[in-house]
């Protein structure tokens, strides 16, 4: 018995040092200096640190101007999609009308739309629209990949909000716009926070439509630089991995957030008292 | 899957309906017939844009794939009718097929080994010291938020040729054939890096809805069980696989979706090749219309691949909306 609990804690650190180990190398090869990278020395643990290759990625032609508009792209898209989302998400979960079943059904359906195989006939529709080599054109894909999800999770968030609160409130003689403002909306906080994260995190990863749509290397996003950072580069492993660390950084601390955010469980309690 | 959230507040309440109403109109058939248009008000921006954006695109994909539409066609506006030919021509070539048989192994292998690992580290999760389950879950959320191309580069960087780490461990061991060894020069080789970077980063999310769903599992079932004599796989077998079942269902339906359309690591790691031999459809697809311009054929491809994807994932679908058309 202590034998089989000694060897399943063995086991988990193992996949433990699996899962971690690429993040480490990641960070541990961004900090060395560009001698210990390309030797054939072998060292788990950096013998010597340096920030120069994060220097050298910053400064790099295209970094910041690619970080821009990743960010430009993403942040609209994913602010668009929670509004539009939201609207629909309070229209599915709290009101009574004819057509809803169909509402919910197309925004089951729509949101495991395999939007990479649209690939050509968004690639025409932009061309078409004069948006091709332009961001609005990738700022509208986004908010159209993400805003099934939104609309859907957004939904299971509302249901899970207790009308009672909502119609103790108009007891107490609030609108029903009021109402909604006042307490539902506060209390969707969290949900909203995961929702735009995990939108996020999709928009900020797109490589295909970004890939297919800039030709323009002024409008690259973030992946799509990356991913010619061989050329970028060259075997500079160092700037490479710095690079990339930067790029994992935002997402790393909006994981956090919503970790923290989701265990908070506001509603809990809210009707009881 | 229950019905409770459609209560009565799409029912105008007389509290807010005067308020809202101009002074001396008939107030209350305004606020109701505000009150029925509202729905519809708060659903039309989303109902827009998914015709637009999404409706639009699959109808225009369709007919895109019955024209001969190359750069000519594109620029001179012209629309040639070619019935079925951009798919007698995919079909027709064997390395269609075979782009085809590679997808298809390449998405079962990826899901169903993911899907194992998932439900076995979340079993796993259960048996080990707390301490040790938040480690596991920490390094698993590394892995699971890392950005694809971050992950991909540093895949990358560890099975690099001359420096990777991975090589330099292995001829410490004394494989000192792998001294110089290239991961990447046939593509099966490539494909199963690409394979284990996509498991690596999949595995995490598998795993912790699982393990939500295994310590969902009413103790006393165990303890039944323990007390019945059961032995381990027994218990698997009779008590946490039924429960578990409908999870893994989802789980494995998901994963389908997902790893079907890999794209982003394929390219970022060797565009396909060497020589093509790592090319999937999405990378067909996009060599095919973007790189040769040659939209009506790839079109095609993007519809075997819809159609491809149906089939792969039909059942659950079927079951899905069923489900959802009770609520």
């Amino acid at each position: 018995m202590i034998a089989k609990k000694v060897s399943s804690n063995v086991i988990a650190v193992v996949l433990a040092l699996f899962f971690a180990f690429p993040t480490y190398w990641m960070v541990t090869s961004a900090f060395k200096p560009t001698r210990d990278l390309s030797s054939s020395s072998y060292d788990l643990i950096p013998l010597s640190v340096t920030a120069q290759n994060f220097a050298a990625a910053w400064n790099k032609e295209g970094f910041l101007r690619s970080l821009g508009n990743s960010l430009l792209v993403s942040l609209t898209a994913v602010l668009a999609a929670l509004l539009v989302g939201l609207l629909a998400a309070v229209a599915m979960s709290r009101l009574r009308f004819k057509g809803r079943k169909g509402f919910v059904l197309l925004m089951l359906v729509a949101q495991m739309a395999p939007f990479e195989a649209l690939l050509i006939p968004m690639f025409l529709m932009m061309r078409d629209l004069d948006l091709l080599d332009k961001l609005p054109s990738l700022a509208l894909i986004y908010f159209a990949v993400t805003l099934p999800f939104c609309a859907w999770t957004l939904r299971g968030f509302v249901n899970g909000i207790p009308l009672e609160l909502e119609e103790a409130a108009m007891v107490d003689g609030c609108g029903r716009w009021g109402a909604f403002r006042r307490v539902t909306l506060p209390l969707l906080g969290p949900g909203l926070v995961a929702t735009s994260v995990f939108a996020f995190v999709t928009a900020w990863n797109e490589f295909l439509y970004a890939l297919s749509l800039m030709k323009d290397q002024a409008k690259e996003t973030l992946p799509v630089w990356l991913s010619g950072f061989q050329t970028a580069f060259g075997t500079d492993w160092g700037g490479a991995m710095a690079a990339s660390t930067l790029f994992t950084l935002p997402v790393l601390v909006f994981f956090l957030i919503v970790q923290r955010k989701m265990v908070s469980g506001v509603t809990a309690g809210a009707v009881k008292g | 899957m229950t019905a409770v959230h459609t209560t009565d507040a799409g029912v105008p309440t007389n509290k807010s309906a005067p308020r809202r109403a101009a002074p001396g109109g008939a107030p209350r058939r305004r606020g109701s017939s505000f009150d029925r248009l509202l729905p519809y008000l708060l659903l039309a921006p989303a109902f827009a844009a998914i015709l637009w954006l999404i409706g639009w695109p699959v109808l225009s994909l369709l007919v895109t794939s019955f024209r001969k539409l190359n750069l000519k066609e594109l620029t001179r506006g012209e629309v040639v009718w070619v019935g079925l030919d951009n798919y007698t021509e995919i079909l027709g070539n064997p390395d269609f097929w075979i782009i085809t048989a590679r997808t298809v192994i390449f998405t079962v292998a990826v899901v169903g080994l993911s899907v194992l690992s998932g439900l076995l580290i979340a079993l796993l999760m259960r048996q080990v010291s707390p301490v040790v389950r938040i480690v596991l879950q920490v390094t698993m959320l590394l892995a699971w938020a890392m950005p694809l191309i971050a992950a991909t580069t540093v895949y990358q960087w560890i099975f690099d040729q001359q420096y990777g780490i991975l090589n330099k461990t292995l001829v410490k061991l004394g494989f000192d054939g792998f001294a110089g060894y290239s991961w990447f020069s046939t593509g099966t080789s490539t494909l199963a890096v690409i394979g284990l970077l996509v498991v690596w980063q999949a595995v995490p999310f598998l795993a912790f809805s699982l393990y939500a769903g295994a310590i969902g599992i009413p103790r006393d079932q165990y303890e039944a069980a323990a007390i019945d004599g059961a032995s381990p796989w027994q218990t698997f077998r009779s008590v946490t696989w039924p429960e578990l079942r409908p999870l893994v269902m989802m789980l494995t339906f998901l994963s389908m979706l997902w790893d079907f359309k890999v794209f982003t690591q394929i390219w970022a790691f060797r565009k396909g090749g060497p020589d093509g031999a790592s090319t999937t459809l999405p990378v067909l697809q996009y060599l095919e219309g973007i790189s040769k311009s040659h939209f009506g054929v790839a079109a095609a491809v993007s519809v075997v691949m819809m159609v491809l994807l149906g089939v792969l994932t039909f059942q659950y679908l079927r079951r899905l909306i069923k489900q959802e058309g009770t609520l």
